[in-house]
């Protein structure tokens, strides 16, 4: 477990840290709209997570085109279809807790939660 | 004809797929229709499910590729013994949830959104169907994700202010959970390269001795990320406020379905992608009989201490999960198949309970647990059922709760370690402890705060508390073919 | 809004929006985006429409786009589900021309659909608390 395999695989490391960041903001911000802003962060760091782990050194993107020479190397396409379907997810999660937020803005007049569990 | 015979488990969830899409039509212009609509598409799956379940008892494995992709290109679905025993559960229990929804639904939520209330009930049990019988971990991830969203939706349906902060906090550590979950499976993709079960676990038996702690650390996710998701004990904290400021129906599918079809995933991953060695060698299994040691002990301490009905009845359902995680921390033959059928009773028991609880605040309006005096006589059948299914919780024998205990107990007897039998029976005292007080009250004291704000209830929510009941009985009786039926699918992964 | 310039530059671009869009839905499989990304594209083109030019319309004219937005969202649900129930694809032609692969281009069509519909009735709902 040499230092220089934190420096080559650099994209795993910040995937992590970006996930760990997003995990902290969900879970310690008080402000709701940053526990939002937390899970996108999480989600991004997931799908960087991902991408790292599809890439190939020197490939192409996988459409075939008949003008490439023979043996070249295509980028994983299941990596993109596992991406592309965490994205809608997260997309969707966001609109539905933003829209609950709304909700609870109507009923409290604000999004900083302590300030909510005092008017309880 | 012969092909419809061989879609027939996708055509399980295209049915109510189906009719979820074009519920919002009825809900938008036509919302009276919309109950039938759900009670006609339930009953077709249910049907459905039956023979599905008959073909798997006859000792076909079911399995289907979806779409014509044959299985390490394309999804594909597999039936066994567990995922047929759930479907019927579901598919059953769900009926009966919906049968009691006819009258209930309008007392509690607004007038406008009983449509859509059934759009998310359907689209629910759809996703929650899809998650048992799928073979392929990124389907289960996109299940888990649906099955979430619809049950946030179900919970913050009454619009009140409690109902939309549970939502919040359970939708925040949901999303969460899912993040671990998504994580692991990047992780087991990774080193195997493939995302169908069987694929990754013959992959996972060749190469696991390379990355040990990789695999360590993908267990705990999947661990963490179910466990937030399944309520295991220190992660249930969204499951008290979301269980009881929902409206009852929301109540009984989420507490007696959702959280156990989390459980059925963690036990696939855990079995059949890693495999029983690994989970023993990673200390998983002494993670999660401890967790479960702790869900039982502090589910029934919290419980005691409540006075809202509904709540009492959600950390009990913490309790319970702690019972189902005992059984696969145990991990002899008994204890797993205890642990399985609890699940099947529990979800029984406490689809009577939420649904009883429903009835008496239908028509009571109280939800507190020191009103029930006198009760047992004002509304007879309700308060019978509720008494059958809280002697099921604790343990009497001659009901379904008593065959779990007895099975947990010879599986830690088989498992060399004695001493949780003291807890099981520890922990059936604590659950007497909170469950007596309410049925003494109502048989055995005269009550003069009780204002009946409505008339009698009606036939419809009878009819399931009713059958309920009567399954718990049955199951405690005759438990043996499903014990047996279980303890097929237990040995093939031992 | 009563922004002159804004609603004259709105309608020239308004075209280019849903032209781009439509293109990215339909040339899914021969380049990035597909069903979700040119959904996503229509979705906003019309959603900025409704922002700058429908905020004077009537309260009864108000609930139209929901419910053509929800009539949309059946469609493409329904859509792709049949494509499930197909052995394989449909007819298939030529690698790299427009209509190669058979069903999965309606599916696209189906999906762009609805996610252009889901995102106009999030809008709508959120807003229409006033």
């Amino acid at each position: 477990m040499e230092l220089s395999m934190l420096w080559v695989n650099y994209p795993y490391v910040i995937s992590i840290i970006l996930f760990s960041m997003g995990c902290l903001c969900i879970l310690t911000q008080h402000n709701l709209i940053k526990k939002v802003i937390g899970i996108n962060i999480m989600e991004t760091g997931i799908f960087l997570f991902y991408v790292a782990v599809g890439n190939i050194k020197g490939g192409v993107p996988p459409i075939y085109d008949p003008n490439l020479p023979e043996g070249i190397l295509y980028v994983n396409p299941l990596v993109d279809v596992l991406i592309l379907t965490g994205i809608v997810v997260s997309f969707s999660v966001t609109a539905f807790a933003l829209a609950i937020i709304v909700k609870l803005y109507y009923f409290y007049g604000t999004v900083y939660a302590p300030n909510i569990i005092r008017m309880r | 004809m012969d092909y419809l015979w061989e879609t027939l488990p996708f055509l399980l969830i295209l049915v109510i797929l189906l009719a979820c899409f074009i519920m919002p039509l009825f809900a938008r212009w036509k919302k009276e229709v919309a109950p039938y609509i759900t009670l006609v598409t339930i009953v077709i799956t249910f049907g459905i499910s039956i023979v599905l379940a008959y073909r798997v008892a006859g000792g076909e494995v079911i399995s289907y590729a979806v779409a014509g992709w044959p299985p390490p290109w394309g999804i594909e679905i597999l039936i066994d013994e567990l995922s047929a025993m759930m479907l019927v559960l579901l598919t059953a229990s769900s009926l009966f949830i919906a049968i009691f929804s006819f009258h209930s639904l309008h007392t509690e939520i607004p007038d406008q959104a009983t449509g859509w209330y059934y759009t998310l009930y359907l689209l629910t049990l759809a996703a929650m169907m899809g998650l048992v019988i799928s073979n392929d971990l990124f389907n289960v991830y996109v299940m888990v994700e649906v099955v979430g969203i619809g049950a946030c939706g179900m919970v913050v349906a009454k619009g009140e202010k409690l109902s939309t902060e549970a939502t919040l906090r359970y939708l925040m550590l949901a999303t969460l959970g899912s993040g671990f979950l998504l994580f692991g499976i990047g992780f087991l993709y990774q080193i195997t390269g493939n995302l169908n079960f069987a694929y990754v676990a013959a992959e996972l038996a060749r190469v696991h001795d390379q990355y040990p702690f990789l695999i360590w650390a993908t267990m705990s996710f999947f661990t963490v990320g179910m466990g937030v998701k399944a309520a295991l004990f220190p992660m249930h904290i969204w499951l008290p406020d979301a269980h009881s400021s929902a409206p009852s129906p929301s109540s009984a599918m989420l507490s007696g379905l959702v959280v156990k079809v989390y459980i059925v995933t963690l036990i696939k991953l855990y079995f059949v992608v890693f495999g029983f060695e690994l989970f023993t060698e990673t200390y998983m299994r002494y993670l999660v009989l401890f967790l479960a040691s702790g869900a039982i002990l502090g589910g029934s301490f919290f419980a005691f201490v409540q006075l809202d009905l509904k709540r009492r009845l959600a950390y009990s359902t913490v309790a319970q999960i702690g019972y189902i995680f005992l059984g696969f921390g145990l991990g002899t033959v008994w204890g797993i198949t205890a642990g399985l059928l609890h699940i099947i009773i529990h979800a029984l028991m406490k689809v009577c309970l939420f649904l009883s609880a429903g009835a008496i605040y239908y028509q009571t309006g109280n939800k507190k647990v020191t009103h029930f005096s006198g009760l047992g006589y004002k509304m007879p059948i309700v308060m019978a059922s509720f008494t059958i299914a809280s002697l099921s919780m604790v343990g009497i024998p001659l009901f379904g709760g008593f065959i779990t205990k007895y099975g947990l107990a010879l599986g830690s007897l088989e498992a060399n370690n004695p001493y949780f039998i003291i807890l099981i029976v520890l922990s059936g005292l604590l659950n007497a402890a909170y469950y007596f007080p309410i049925i003494w009250q109502a048989y055995f004291t005269s009550g003069h705060d009780i204002t009946m704000t409505m008339d009698a209830v009606p036939k419809t929510m009878l009819v399931p508390i009713v059958l309920m009941a009567v399954g718990i009985i049955y199951m405690g009786i005759f438990p043996g073919d499903i014990l047996f039926f279980l303890e097929h699918f237990v040995v093939r992964f031992l | 809004m009563d922004d002159y310039i804004t609603r004259i530059v709105f309608r020239y671009v308004l075209l280019f929006i849903l032209v781009y869009g439509i293109y990215i839905v339909l040339h899914g499989h021969l380049s990035p985006g597909g069903g979700f990304a040119g959904g996503m594209i229509l979705g906003m083109g019309m959603l900025l429409y409704f922002l700058i030019f429908g905020f004077e319309w009537k309260a009864k004219l108000r609930r139209l786009p929901l419910d053509v937005a929800i009539v949309f969202i059946g469609l493409g649900g329904i859509i792709e589900a049949v494509k499930f129930m197909l052995p394989k694809h449909g007819p298939i032609g030529a690698p790299g021309t427009l209509f190669s692969v058979g069903i999965i281009s309606v599916v696209n069509i189906g999906i762009g659909l609805l996610v252009a519909s889901t995102i106009l009735s999030i809008f709508y709902l959120l807003v229409e608390e006033e």
